[in-house]
C-alpha cells in the first residue's frame, strides 16, 4: 500500500518545534519522519491511529466520552478552588479553550513554567 | 533591572558568531538546535557557518554538548549566579577579587579570555537551560543573565533566549499573558486575574492542600512532581486528558484520552522564540482532540447556574 | 431595528453640523426610515459616528511582551470581572485582550488599526485580535526593513520590490503597508542606526532611508492599496528630527501618505537640554502639502510603557531611564523595543512633547487630516483620549495645565499663544470620519445611509473628558453594546484585509531567498486564509 506524505509537518515533542519534517503515514502509523530528531522519530512513530487505551475512565471504569466530560464538568462545577494544570502538550486551540475555563470556574490556572 | 533582550532565531542564524550556551544540554534535549538554528548553518553574514562562530559552553559538566563547543567553562555547582555577576563586573572594567573568582572553579584567564571574545563578538546570543533556572538561585539566575545580555550591548549587539522544552509551554504563556496579562501562576477566584508565583503555582498549591479538584492536560505531575503534591492530587478529584492512560490518570477519577497534537490534531504551536507554526496532523484518531473535550467540557459548565451571582462590572482600583 | 429619535448628529462625512435627524438601523446598517422596531429617546444628546483609532497597537508579539513586562502595573489598575457571557481582563498601560475591546468600546471606539505587525508572527496577532471583543479591526505589515525588499531596491529590481511588498501583505493577512525607521530597524540588527536620509543603510550601497520611503510610498499607490503608505520617520523622539522628518516629507511629493505620530518628530534643538518645539514649522509644511495625514501621537503625563519597532530608539530610552527593557529583533524582517516609562510635567523634554502634540493637532488647520492618537500605549494609554478631547476643546483648561509646567519651558513651546478651540465638529472628524477615510474604510465613520451602523451617543457635559468617557450609549452595527458604563453586548468584530495583485511567480522566486534567511518552512509562512475570523476583503483602489 502506497503512504500518504506529509510535507512540512511541525513536531511538537521540544520546544524548537521544527517545522520541515516529511511524515509517510498509512491508516494507522507514521512509518518516517524525515529530518526529525532521534527524539522526534520516537514522538512520531510511537503514536498511532490504534484504539490503544479506552475513550475514557471514571474511577477506574470504562465509560464513554459524553458521560466523563460530563463527570468532569460536575467535579469541577462542584470544587471551590479548582486548579487547571498543564497545557505543554497541547495545541494553542486548546490552551485558549483552558483559559476560558479557568476564568469561567474562578479557579486556578498555572503551566509547566512554574515547576 | 528587568525585561528581556532577545531575537528570533532566525536572526541566530543569520547573525550570530557568538554563542553561549548556559546550563543546557542541547545536544541531547534539543538534538536539532544547533543543525538547524546556531551553529551549522550559513548565512550571507556567516558564509563558513560553523566556521566563522564560536561555542561557549557552560555547564557544571561535561555533557555530549561539550564536544560541540569551542570553549568548554565548567561552573561549580550552585554558582551561576556569582559567575554571572563577575562577568557583569568585568565588562564595565569593575574590580573584582580572587577569592570571587576562584568560588566559581573557573581561572581568571578563562574569565578573561571569556569577556574578550563576548565584546569581539559583532552577534552574541546566550540560550540559557533549566541547569541555570531550575537551579540554586532558580529566576534570580535567568534574570542575572538577561542583564548581562542587555548591558552587553553598551559593546556590541548581544540577545539571551530561554531553551523552553515541553513541546508547547510557550504557547500556554504567550495565551495566558494575552488573555490574562500574565504567564503562568494566575488566580481567578476575585473573578479576574492575578498573579503569584509561589502562591498561586501548581506545586505550592498542591502541596499545600489549597485546591479541590485538578484538571490536568497536556502534562503528568504524577511523573514528575514531588511526592506530597501527587498524594494531593490522588485525594481530590482529578481529571486528566492525555493521549496516553497516564500515571496521573491513574490516580484519577476522570481520565479521557484525546488525539495527539500535531500527530491527530491540528492546530498550532509556539517554537521558543513565539514564533507560532501550523501542525500538520498525518493521523486520523478515534479519539476527540483536546480542543473539542475542553469545549465540551466548558458549554457544560456553562449550562449550570453561575455561581458567582451578583458582582460589579469592574473594579477600578483592585484590592 | 432600531430607530434613535431627536439626537443632534455630527456626521461629518455627509457634511451634517450638529442637526436635529432621526437615525434607522437595519441588519447592522444605516436606512432611510422603516415603522415599528425599538425606539432610543436621544432628544438632548449628541451623536457622533463610532470612533476609529487609525494608529494603535492592541496586538501580536510587542504588545504581549510589554504585558509579560509589567505585572506591577496589571496589579493595580482596573479589572474587568467575568460574567456568564463575558470574560475577565485588566486594563492599565497593556491592556489584555478582551480589556481592550471593552474600553475602547466604552468611549465609543468602533474600529482600530494595529499599526505593526511581522508577518513571521502574524498568525499570533491574528489570534490576539480574534481575542478583541466589539471592535473591528486591521493591521498593517512592517516592510521597510524587509531585508528581501532591501536588497531589490539596491539592485535597482523596482518591479519585483512591488510583487514582494503585494506578497507580503497578503501573507500577514493585513489591510496595509508600515513602515518603521526606514533602513534603521535594519541597521539595529548590528547596533546601529539610520540617521541620514540620504546617506546609505547599513550593509548596503545605494538604498537609503529617503530611497526606501519614496519607493514604498509609490509601491503602495500602484498597487492601490486602500491606506497609503503608514511612515514611522526615521530619528524618532531625537532632538533636532524636525530635519529629518522636513526631508522625508519631501521624499513623499506626489505620494500619499499617513505620517504616523507626528508628535515624536517635531523637535528643534541640539540635544536633550536645548529640545524644543517645531510644531509650527512641521504644521507649516504640512498645511501646504494635502497628500499627507497624520495622527498626532500626543502625550499625557502619566505612567506608561514604550513600545516600538524602533530598536535603537527603545535601547537609548532604556540607557537614559534605567529601567526595564525589553528588545526583540525579528529575522529579516523587523525587531521590537520596549521600555515602561513615566511622562512627568517636571521634566522639561515631557513637557515639551506633551505641548507639541496639542499643538500639531492645533495648528495643522484641516481635521481631516490629523487624527487623535497617542499612539498608543507610548504616549499615553488609549483610553485616555477624553482628556485630550477635553484639551483641545478648552483653551482654558490647556492654560490651567501649562501653569504646572516648568517656567524654562516657554520660550521651547508655541502652545500659549495658540488660542484655536475644537468644535464637536472637528473632533468627530479627527475621531472618527477622518480616520476612517484615510484607512479607505467606508463604511465607517459615516452616519450616511448604507454604512455600518456605529454610533455614539453622548450626554451633553460641560465636563467634556466626561462626556467624551462616559457615552449614554455606544451602538456597533446596530446592537447597543455599551449602555451608561454597563457593558452589553461583547459581538465579535470583523478584521479588514487587501489583496494586492502579484505575479504568480513570486512564491518561487521568494522561496531559496526565504530559505536562506529564515528557519522555517516558506510553506508554513503565509496566515491561512481559514485562521481569520470573520473576514472582511476591501478592494484596492485606482490611485492618481
Amino acid at each position: 500500500m502506497d503512504l500518504k506524505v506529509i510535507d512540512h509537518a511541525t513536531c511538537t515533542f521540544c520546544g524548537c518545534v521544527c517545522d520541515d519534517i516529511q511524515l509517510h503515514a498509512d491508516d494507522e502509523r507514521i512509518h518516517q519522519a524525515k529530518k526529525a530528531c532521534v527524539l522526534g522519530k520516537a514522538w512520531f512513530l510511537n503514536h498511532t491511529a490504534e484504539r490503544k487505551y479506552p475513550d475514557a475512565l471514571i474511577d477506574g471504569k470504562e465509560a464513554t466520552v459524553d458521560e466523563a466530560i460530563a463527570a468532569a464538568a460536575e467535579h469541577l462545577y462542584q470544587a471551590d478552588m479548582p486548579l487547571v494544570y498543564g497545557m505543554s502538550n497541547t495545541t494553542c486551540e486548546a490552551q485558549r479553550e483552558c483559559v476560558e475555563m479557568a476564568d469561567h470556574l474562578g479557579g486556578l490556572l498555572d503551566s509547566h513554567t512554574s515547576l | 533591572m528587568g525585561g528581556k533582550v532577545t531575537c528570533t532565531l532566525g536572526e541566530v542564524k543569520n547573525r550570530a558568531d557568538f554563542i553561549v550556551y548556559w546550563g543546557g544540554n542541547p545536544a541531547e534535549c534539543h538534538p536539532r538546535h544547533f543543525t538547524k538554528y546556531t551553529l551549522m548553518q550559513k548565512s550571507p553574514f556567516l558564509p563558513r557557518g560553523r566556521k566563522d562562530r564560536t561555542m561557549v559552553l557552560v555547564d557544571i559538566r561535561e555533557t555530549k554538548s561539550a564536544k560541540a563547543s569551542n570553549i568548554f567553562l565548567q561552573v561549580r555547582p550552585g554558582k551561576d549566579f556569582e559567575l554571572i555577576t563577575l562577568l557583569r563586573a568585568m565588562i564595565k572594567d569593575q574590580p573584582i577579587s580572587e577569592a570571587q573568582v576562584a568560588e566559581t572553579g573557573l581561572t581568571i584567564e578563562q574569565l578573561q579570555d571569556f569577556v574578550s571574545r563576548m565584546k569581539a563578538a559583532k552577534y552574541g546570543v546566550f540560550f540559557f537551560g533549566m541547569g541555570l533556572s531550575m537551579t540554586r538561585g532558580k529566576h534570580m539566575n535567568s534574570a542575572a543573565l538577561l542583564t548581562l545580555a542587555a548591558e552587553m550591548n553598551a559593546f556590541t549587539k548581544f540577545v539571551a533566549m530561554p531553551m523552553r522544552g515541553h513541546g508547547n509551554v510557550t504557547g500556554a504563556d504567550v495565551i495566558m499573558r494575552w488573555q490574562t496579562g500574565y504567564p503562568f501562576g494566575i488566580s481567578f477566584n476575585r473573578g479576574y486575574p492575578r498573579y503569584n508565583p509561589g502562591e498561586f503555582s501548581t506545586v505550592d498549591v498542591l502541596v499545600r492542600g489549597d485546591t479541590d479538584c485538578a484538571f490536568i492536560i497536556g502534562a503528568d505531575p504524577g511523573a514528575t512532581m514531588p511526592q506530597p503534591a501527587i498524594d494531593h492530587l490522588a485525594k481530590v478529584p482529578t481529571i486528566v486528558l492525555d493521549p496516553h492512560v497516564t500515571h496521573t490518570s491513574k490516580l484519577a477519577r476522570v481520565h479521557i484520552t484525546t488525539a495527539p497534537a500535531g500527530i491527530s490534531a491540528p492546530g498550532t504551536a509556539y517554537r521558543m522564540d513565539e514564533i507560532p507554526l501550523p501542525l500538520r496532523p498525518a493521523l486520523k484518531s478515534p479519539y476527540p482532540s483536546d480542543e473539542e473535550v475542553v469545549r465540551r467540557i466548558k458549554e457544560a459548565l456553562l449550562e449550570k447556574p453561575d455561581w458567582m451571582g451578583e458582582r460589579p462590572q469592574m473594579l477600578q482600583n483592585q484590592i | 431595528m432600531l430607530r434613535i429619535t431627536g439626537g443632534t448628529i455630527y456626521d461629518p462625512a455627509n457634511g451634517i453640523n450638529g442637526e436635529v435627524r432621526d437615525l434607522y438601523v437595519e441588519d447592522g446598517k444605516f436606512v432611510s426610515s422603516f415603522t415599528g422596531g425599538r425606539t432610543i429617546d436621544a432628544t438632548g444628546l449628541v451623536i457622533f459616528p463610532g470612533g476609529v483609532d487609525v494608529h494603535t497597537h492592541v496586538a501580536g508579539g510587542s504588545i504581549n511582551f510589554a504585558r509579560a513586562m509589567t505585572p506591577e502595573d496589571h496589579r493595580r489598575t482596573q479589572a474587568f470581572i467575568r460574567s456568564q457571557t463575558r470574560r475577565s481582563g485588566l486594563g492599565g498601560m497593556a491592556p489584555t485582550t478582551f480589556a481592550t475591546g471593552y474600553l475602547y468600546a466604552g468611549m465609543g471606539f468602533t474600529t482600530v488599526n494595529e499599526a505593526a505587525v511581522p508577518v513571521l508572527s502574524a498568525r499570533h496577532t491574528h489570534e490576539e485580535m480574534a481575542d478583541i471583543p466589539i471592535v473591528d479591526k486591521s493591521c498593517l505589515v512592517l516592510m521597510a526593513n524587509n531585508e528581501i525588499m532591501l536588497d531589490l531596491l539596491e539592485a535597482g529590481e523596482y518591479e519585483r520590490a512591488k510583487h514582494i511588498v503585494a506578497w507580503h501583505v497578503w501573507a500577514a493577512k493585513a489591510y496595509g503597508v508600515k513602515a518603521v525607521n526606514p533602513g534603521g530597524v535594519a541597521a539595529w540588527k548590528w547596533g546601529k542606526d539610520a540617521n541620514q536620509l540620504s546617506e546609505p543603510v547599513e550593509g548596503y550601497k545605494n538604498t537609503t532611508p529617503g530611497s526606501i520611503v519614496t519607493s514604498l510610498a509609490k509601491i503602495i499607490d500602484e498597487l492601490g492599496l486602500p491606506h497609503p503608505i503608514h511612515l514611522h520617520c526615521n530619528n524618532l523622539g531625537a532632538p533636532g528630527n524636525i530635519t529629518t522628518t522636513l526631508e522625508t516629507m519631501k521624499h513623499l511629493e506626489g505620494h500619499r501618505a499617513h505620517m504616523a505620530h507626528l508628535q515624536y518628530h517635531a523637535y528643534g534643538g541640539d540635544d536633550w537640554d536645548t529640545m524644543k518645539s517645531e510644531s509650527a514649522q512641521l504644521a507649516e509644511y504640512f498645511n501646504a502639502h494635502p497628500n499627507m495625514t497624520t495622527d498626532a501621537g500626543a502625550v499625557l503625563f502619566g505612567d506608561t510603557v514604550t513600545i516600538t519597532a524602533d530598536g535603537p530608539w527603545q535601547h537609548l530610552l532604556y540607557k537614559l531611564t534605567g529601567r526595564k527593557w525589553g528588545n526583540l529583533d525579528v529575522e529579516n524582517e523587523t525587531g521590537c523595543g520596549i521600555v515602561p516609562y513615566s511622562y512627568r510635567p517636571s521634566n522639561l523634554v515631557n513637557a515639551v512633547q506633551w505641548a507639541t502634540g496639542l499643538e500639531l493637532l492645533l495648528l495643522i488647520d484641516d481635521p481631516w487630516r490629523v487624527f487623535l492618537s497617542t499612539d498608543h500605549p507610548n504616549g499615553a494609554c488609549f483610553w485616555r483620549y477624553p482628556e485630550i478631547v477635553q484639551l483641545l476643546m478648552c483653551a482654558d483648561f490647556r492654560k490651567e495645565c501649562m501653569a504646572g509646567l516648568p517656567p524654562e519651558i516657554m520660550n521651547r513651546i508655541t502652545l500659549p499663544e495658540i488660542n484655536r478651540e475644537y468644535t464637536l465638529y472637528e473632533i468627530a472628524t479627527i475621531m472618527s470620519a477622518g480616520p476612517a477615510r484615510a484607512l479607505g474604510l467606508q463604511q465607517k465613520g459615516n452616519l450616511g445611509i448604507g454604512k455600518d451602523a456605529d454610533m455614539v451617543i453622548y450626554h451633553s457635559d460641560k465636563d467634556i473628558a466626561r462626556m467624551f468617557g462616559h457615552p449614554r450609549y455606544v451602538i456597533k452595527r446596530g446592537e447597543i453594546v455599551i449602555e451608561e458604563g454597563d457593558i452589553r453586548e461583547t459581538p465579535d468584530g470583523s478584521e479588514y484585509l487587501v489583496k494586492p495583485s502579484f505575479d504568480p511567480g513570486t512564491d518561487e522566486f521568494l522561496r531559496p531567498l526565504f530559505e536562506d534567511r529564515y528557519c522555517m518552512s516558506f510553506e508554513n509562512y503565509p496566515v491561512e486564509m481559514e485562521r481569520i475570523e470573520r473576514p472582511d476583503l476591501q478592494q484596492c483602489i485606482t490611485t492618481e
